[in-house]
């Protein structure tokens, strides 16, 4: 009887879980992807594999061929 | 025809949670259970309805929006380093939260910290099991955590060491029913896990208890994702899906389907607008939270192997994923083109980091080696 009731209650929840992600507000894709489009343009300077380092002395894994002060 | 196998995959994971009555592996309930029938309509029912809220918002395609863009530079990364130290696979990598140091884990038994910047080792820290799947580096720096077959996960103070020299371990976290895939460190203080149990644990170290424990997929997590504010993560599972969640909570915010076969990675997008994930069925994919669904579909030249992993650069442009092919695949992922492979590592790729400031990419593989490009 035990058995019965808890998998009657797991499965209301599934169903209701279900039913919240169902009615979650979603923005049009258009919108979503128009915001994406902007914070990567935003921060396109910052990104080095988009535009590398300023100047090799920028890059820390740079070969280093004297004595550096840690 | 792909979006009728997809949603027999949503159908059969949801249908996976109804119970072990509905666990029977195929996606049709016995046929003297009305009331299983019933659940099982109900639910064919609410995804045919997400499905069509889903179908309301798409108004454009990223090509749609995206097409005017220039197409992104052809990504100029080299092997600055190649790490050599491992002696057995390399299952896993992750970088500090100072993009410097970095911890790798293999079937040799050891956890390497290394200092990318000059090639050293700074610690080589032995494990009491060599089953090594997944490793964790806490933002700070000041801790590493590891686990695998061994069904637990061990948590090390790098500047504290025991008797023998070794970094000290200050956590056992135990009470696992399967193995460790997945760890990330919020902050020193809480570390949340994925397992092979389908669970999701969130810890307080400084008690040794879990705040949550939760059943998370219909089958292994394998990947976890925080976002940038560390409010949310995504978990990526074998059930095929991905899925969002509030820190605190134990039930989903949203579950995202469209990967035909394992979710092998996730990687939240620097914006927290979306996620990159990395699969068994040999694509990338780009998943929009707030307009809750699959975007963009990112496929190699040659589809013939899976993605391990996965990571995306500083700005989010380029999603790169580690292969079964020995290579990193790179995407523009606003154009959706390929922009190259990284070759070097001799097997297959196991795991991917990218460093918090952009600069680097750490992978490590089954050909024993980890390599650092820049």
């Amino acid at each position: 009887m035990d058995m019965m009731i808890s998998n009657l209650q797991q499965q209301r929840q599934v169903t209701e879980q279900l039913r919240r992600e169902a009615a979650i507000k979603r923005i049009s894709v258009s919108q979503a992807v128009l915001e994406i489009m902007k914070y990567i343009t935003e921060h396109e300077q910052e990104d080095c594999l988009l535009v590398g380092f300023s100047s090799q002395k920028a890059n820390p894994f740079r070969e280093k061929n004297s004595c550096t002060l840690l | 025809m792909e979006s009728n196998g997809v949603m027999k995959h949503a159908a059969s994971a949801w249908a996976f949670q109804l119970g072990p009555l509905a666990r029977t592996g195929n996606t049709m309930p016995p046929k003297d259970d009305p009331e299983l029938q019933k659940l099982r309509k109900e639910l064919d029912d609410m995804m045919k309805k997400i499905k069509e809220e889903q179908d309301k918002v798409a108004d454009k395609t990223l090509q749609d929006i995206c097409g005017d863009m220039a197409d992104a530079p052809k990504v100029r990364l080299t092997t600055k380093k190649l790490l050599k130290g491992h002696i057995n696979k390399v299952n896993s990598v992750h970088f500090s939260g100072d993009s410097r140091h970095a911890v790798t884990g293999s079937l040799d038994g050891k956890l390497i910290i290394w200092d990318t910047w000059t090639g050293n080792k700074v610690q080589v820290i032995p494990l009491r099991s060599s089953w090594v799947m997944s490793v964790a580096f806490a933002p700070s720096g000041n801790y590493v955590a590891c686990g695998g077959m061994d069904n637990m996960c061990t948590i090390y103070d790098l500047n504290n060491r025991d008797s023998t020299g070794a970094a000290k371990i200050v956590r056992e976290l135990l009470g696992y029913e399967g193995f460790l895939s997945s760890c990330r460190f919020l902050d020193d203080k809480t570390i949340i896990t994925g397992s092979g149990d389908m669970k999701i644990c969130l810890w307080d170290l400084e008690a040794g208890k879990r705040s949550l424990e939760f059943e998370a997929h219909s089958g292994d997590v394998v990947s976890i994702s925080l976002s940038p504010d560390s409010k949310t993560y995504i978990t990526g599972s074998v059930d095929k899906s991905c899925r969002l969640w509030d820190l605190r909570d134990e039930k989903p915010k949203q579950t995202f389907f469209g990967h035909t076969s394992d979710v092998n990675s996730v990687c939240f997008h620097p914006s927290g607008y979306a996620f990159a994930t990395g699969s068994e069925d040999k694509t990338s994919r780009m998943f929009d939270i707030r307009s809750d669904q699959n975007v963009a579909t990112y496929c190699p030249p040659n589809s013939t192997s899976g993605f391990t992993s996965c990571g995306l650069s500083f700005s989010g442009r380029y999603v790169l994923c580690g292969s079964d092919d020995s290579s990193v695949h790179i995407w523009d992922t606003l154009k959706n083109q390929h922009n190259g492979c990284l070759t070097g590592h001799e097997n297959r790729i196991t795991s991917l980091s990218v460093a918090g400031n952009g600069m680097a990419v750490a992978t490590c593989s089954w050909d024993n080696n980890v390599r650092v490009w820049v």
